[in-house]
């Protein structure tokens, strides 16, 4: 988790907004995900194809899965560097998506819990994603990727400035 | 606003602000009969299978009625036994409800927490002369509480009584503005709100002083259902089956859609049953609905409850003039045997003309603010059939977005209720220099979307509106 200049997805708002990122591990979890899918699909394409066609087609399709699986890992990048989130006074922003760019303003005294998960690949690698919840079914917003001590610091800290500023429905 | 029920609100020990009536107090029993009430739907749709069966065999073995009864005797036994250890108590400002044989559950209501409360009335319960209590908290659907079934009379004491209590000033804690808030969104204007503070600083309810604000007209409301996306499919169905019928040439064919065909008239019937005689009335603790044909249900929003208010205008109805005004509450309604009901908001117009919506939001919205900023010519681009519709406007106290191709909808929202900000900008929305900002408030899927505005523009609205947003809140807890 470092602090950086916007990058390439750069999100409007102020120029003075410090955007923190995910901990630079959450790429390779990405991949180890995205490995964990392409090569069981490629596999089982490969030989559903080579045995119902012939080799060459059995061939043809697992290898065209696996190049499948390399431009998905392509965008994977993109993506993850996409992710973003800063910290104000009264509300937290979260930054994310690379087709369909997307920023979310949270007041702290909106959140009504916050959820921290991990799933195996995180949590292998010592990472854990930060999930806000308000009264909107549809203000989805999380942050993945972030390291253990920091997702539970970020989410005592967020509690706390909840409780302080909470505000009835 | 209530001086006179300061005094005791201020002493520590004593939670109970308004002295609940000794008869709430004590444990009670639902009503003997409830049992029935509760089973009644089962008899309905045993009574149709059995009428299948009979259809079918041909009167034959008896086995199947046999099975039958003992599952109407089953049903009933354990609504019996449901209904002997079910039992309730309001007492310090909270309704509590026990039930439970084997496994006991205890919940508890917070009167200063409840949205609304609805007095239910299904067919048979009408003819008992009973009704369902129900109460309605802001979580999920398993939130809210339900006494089932009560004398109407009594339901609507209680009813009475419970909002009353809800609205002790003192009772709601600090964490919980909203419910003390006499000054919102609900009942700005209106003046019975702050006249009449008799109705629950005594403690007994007298039902406050109620004006009528909107009366649906049954005429009116039986076209537009027609007329509705409802209406369109149930004739395109309907229609359907009848050519399979005609074409095949043989009506035996066509029975096998029946079942679609009921469906499509029942989904049609369900909502002209419970929009039927939808009535609105402002008092002083909120807006009463009362709707209904065959099972009449009647509720109360609480004034400063209301997240959003929507208001519809499908295509064909435009040609007539009319349409449609929604509110959404937070919490959903408790309602299983009525899914689709569910999905929607609270219609506080079923339909209605344009003077009706305009009265009706002049009551739910202070300043409404017209959506008379229309969207910037790259929009025409993007979203080219929209593009007339779209526009949006904000003053201090609310932002008005309006967006729909076919349908065109508006939605006013209360910055104080708005939980989050999202900025969104699509693919083609990133080559047009577009982008769209949505407000979500809590409820079901209720966000007003600022629809395709300049990247500059939605960037300043994203830059202003927080601050906005908290601006009207503290002003609302202050």
């Amino acid at each position: 988790m470092s602090v950086v200049d916007p990058g390439p997805a750069a999100a409007p708002g102020d120029a003075g907004i410090r955007w923190q990122r995910p901990s630079g591990l959450l790429l390779r979890a990405r991949r180890i995900q995205a490995v964990l899918v392409t090569v069981p699909v490629a596999l089982a394409g490969g030989l559903i194809a080579g045995l119902v066609g012939s080799l060459p087609l059995g061939l043809g399709i697992g290898l065209g899965l696996v190049v499948v699986g390399l431009l998905w890992e392509r965008f994977l990048t993109r993506r993850v560097a996409a992710w973003g989130y800063a910290e104000r006074g009264e509300d937290l922003m979260v930054r994310r998506g690379v087709l369909i760019r997307r920023l979310s303003v949270i007041p702290y005294g909106r959140m009504q819990f916050i959820d921290v998960t991990a799933g195996p690949v995180e949590r292998s690698l010592g990472l854990a994603t930060l999930r806000m919840h308000t009264a909107a079914a549809a203000s989805d917003a999380r942050i993945p990727g972030l390291d253990q001590a920091v997702a539970a610091k970020l989410r005592d800290q967020l509690a706390a400035l909840g409780e302080t500023q909470a505000a009835g429905l | 606003m209530r001086p006179e029920g300061a005094p005791e609100a201020s002493e520590p020990g004593d939670t109970v602000t308004v002295p609940a009536p000794p008869d709430m107090a004590t444990w009670h029993r639902l009503h003997p009969l409830s049992p029935l009430v509760r089973t009644g739907r089962h008899f309905v749709s045993v009574g149709i299978l059995i009428l299948v069966l009979i259809f079918a065999n041909h009167g034959g073995s008896n086995n199947d009625f046999i099975t039958d009864f003992v599952v109407i005797g089953i049903a009933l036994i354990a609504g019996v036994v449901s209904w002997l250890v079910t039992r309730w108590q309001v007492s310090d400002g909270v309704l509590r409800i026990e039930t439970g044989l084997i496994r006991r559950d205890s919940r508890r209501f917070p009167l200063w927490q409840v949205q609304a409360i609805d007095v239910v009335q299904t067919g048979l319960a009408r003819v008992l002369g009973l009704a369902e209590l129900r109460l309605r908290m802001a979580g999920g659907d398993a939130s809210g509480g339900r006494l089932a079934c009560l004398r109407l009379a009594q339901a609507e004491q209680l009813r009475e009584r419970l909002l009353a209590m809800a609205h002790a000033p003192g009772l709601a804690p600090a964490g919980a503005p909203g419910a003390a808030s006499p000054a919102s969104p609900a009942s700005p204007a209106s003046p019975a709100s702050a006249a009449s503070p008799a109705s629950g600083a005594s403690g007994v309810a007298a039902p406050g002083p109620e004006r009528l604000l909107f009366r649906v007209r049954s005429q009116r409301l039986a076209g537009a259902i027609i007329l509705s996306r409802t209406g369109a499919y149930a004739a395109v169905v309907i229609a359907g089956v009848g050519l399979i019928a005609g074409l095949s040439g043989a009506p035996g064919a066509a029975a096998y859609l029946l079942p679609i065909v009921v469906a499509m008239v029942l989904t049609v019937w369900r909502q002209f049953n419970g929009e039927f005689a939808t009535s609105v009335w402002i008092a002083p603790d909120g807006l009463r609905l009362r709707s209904g044909l065959v099972q009449t249900a009647a509720e109360t929003i609480r004034p400063g409850r209301v997240q959003a208010v929507r208001l519809v205008e499908p295509l064909l109805w435009r040609a007539f003039g009319w349409c449609r005004l929604e509110v959404d509450v937070a919490g959903s309604r408790q309602r299983r045997e009525n899914r689709s009901e569910g999905q929607r908001l609270r219609a506080l117009i079923p339909v209605g003309s344009r003077a009706d919506a305009e009265q009706m939001l002049a009551e739910l919205v202070t300043s409404a603010p017209r959506p008379t900023l229309g969207a910037p010519a790259a929009a025409r681009w993007k979203a080219p059939l929209t593009y007339h519709f779209l526009g949006w406007n904000g003053d201090d106290r609310y932002v008005v977005a309006s967006r729909g191709r076919i349908c065109r909808k508006t939605t006013w929202v209360p910055l104080e209720k708005v939980q989050s900000i999202r900025w969104v900008q699509g693919p083609v929305q990133r080559r047009l220099e577009l982008a769209s900002i949505r407000l979500d408030v809590a409820g079901r899927r209720v966000t007003a979307s600022i629809q395709d505005r300049g990247a500059a523009e939605a960037q300043q609205i994203l830059a202003r509106l927080p601050d906005q947003a908290r601006a009207a809140r503290e002003l609302n807890r202050a």
